[in-house]
């Protein structure tokens, strides 16, 4: 991964962020404005330091990504806003959900879902390539237990990875979060390639 | 939670080795990572590694922290403790992590690491005479592993469980 690669990248993950954005929007049936979208390099041992440190609480969507090439799409965020996805997601007031129920995991996972299938259309569209997720999978633990899910994967070929960092406005609240698009080399390579063919 | 100032974290690929009485080594939140903890209460002295993969030999990085792998990390601690003054016949040893945080579809690797990780750092001590004398692995939750350099406590908490 270079810092030559990272512009084509960075203009990938904004346009699948922005899709995917677009998608949530229509699924909760409200404006999402995003107010900050960052990307960054950062070793794959250091990712836990964008979310607070390994041991936080935090709730996980993951999804995998195969066709073309293999990676993982991970969102995290701190359990107060994950409660409030359930809430935006169920059309009820904010705080209404207290605890992660099972219908709570099933609406975080049709989000994972829609973010999933909407980031990578678009990514698909840019490079004429196959990415297609996997079902979602809904965890609750420590940010560094779930983190090991994908870095254990990514660190047997890389020491680098991409995170993006979002914060958006749902309702006149913000709403932040760590939406991790962590590609394996194969992944990255497999894109950068494409968008240099085109 | 508030991390004491005596509180060595390790992240992935990392290990250490304390003399220093009152200092805590950590492994924060481990998922499918495993960890291994030693003391020797005569010293004294503790070591602890985070480790995340089985076999170096299916890596494919120039990564520049080899404590990742279970195989060459296991070695690295042990020689360690012995040259802080630990003698092999006196070490106790714990084994934590190696969770299975999910099951992915189509990607077995992801899905069996932690099984592999607890395996294969069992299978690097059985190597040098060594046997875990306590063991807090598999499962599907995250843990907190904690081993007080004074005294060879190991503390593990889950997810909720801290204090």
């Amino acid at each position: 991964m270079s810092d030559t690669d990272a512009g084509p990248w960075a203009e990938l993950v904004q346009l699948g962020t922005k899709k995917a954005m677009q998608g949530l929007s229509e699924m909760i049936g409200a404006d999402i404005e995003v107010n900050d979208l960052s990307l960054k390099c950062v070793p794959v041992t250091e990712v836990s330091g964008a979310f607070g440190g390994r041991e936080k609480d935090a709730v996980g969507i993951y999804l995998s990504v195969s066709g073309s090439a293999d990676g993982h799409l991970m969102l995290m965020y701190e359990p107060r806003i994950a409660l409030a996805f359930v809430d935006l997601l169920m059309g009820q007031p904010i705080s209404t959900t207290d605890s992660l129920d099972g219908m709570g995991r099933s609406a975080l996972g049709e989000m994972g879902n829609v973010i999933g299938a909407f980031f990578l259309n678009a990514i698909a569209d840019a490079t004429g390539l196959a990415l297609s997720p996997s079902p979602p999978s809904v965890m609750t633990d420590m940010a560094g237990a779930l983190l090991d899910v994908v870095s254990a994967d990514i660190l047997l070929t890389q020491d680098d990875t991409y995170i993006a960092e979002a914060t958006f406005r749902v309702h006149g609240q913000d709403i932040s979060g760590v939406f991790m698009v962590m590609p394996t080399q194969e992944l990255f390579e497999t894109i950068i390639a494409s968008t240099k063919v085109a | 939670m508030v991390t004491a100032a005596a509180e060595q974290a390790l992240g992935l690929g990392e290990w250490a080795v304390s003399r220093t009485p009152g200092e805590v080594l950590t492994c924060l939140g481990l998922g499918s990572c495993v960890a291994i903890a030693i003391h020797d209460a005569s010293v004294p002295v503790a070591g602890m590694a985070h480790m995340v993969l089985p076999d170096s030999t299916a890596g494919r990085t120039s990564s520049a922290s080899p404590a990742k792998f279970v195989d060459l990390a296991v070695p690295i601690l042990v020689a360690a403790m012995v040259e802080a003054g630990a003698q092999p016949a006196r070490m106790r040893i714990a084994l934590v992590g190696g969770a299975s945080m999910l099951e992915v579809p189509g990607r077995p690797n992801t899905m069996q690491i932690g099984d592999r990780n607890v395996v294969a750092a069992r299978a690097a001590l059985a190597a040098r005479g060594f046997a875990p004398r306590e063991e807090h692995v598999g499962g599907t939750n995250g843990r907190t592993l904690r081993l007080h350099v004074a005294t060879g406590q190991v503390d593990v908490s889950t997810a909720g469980q801290r204090g």
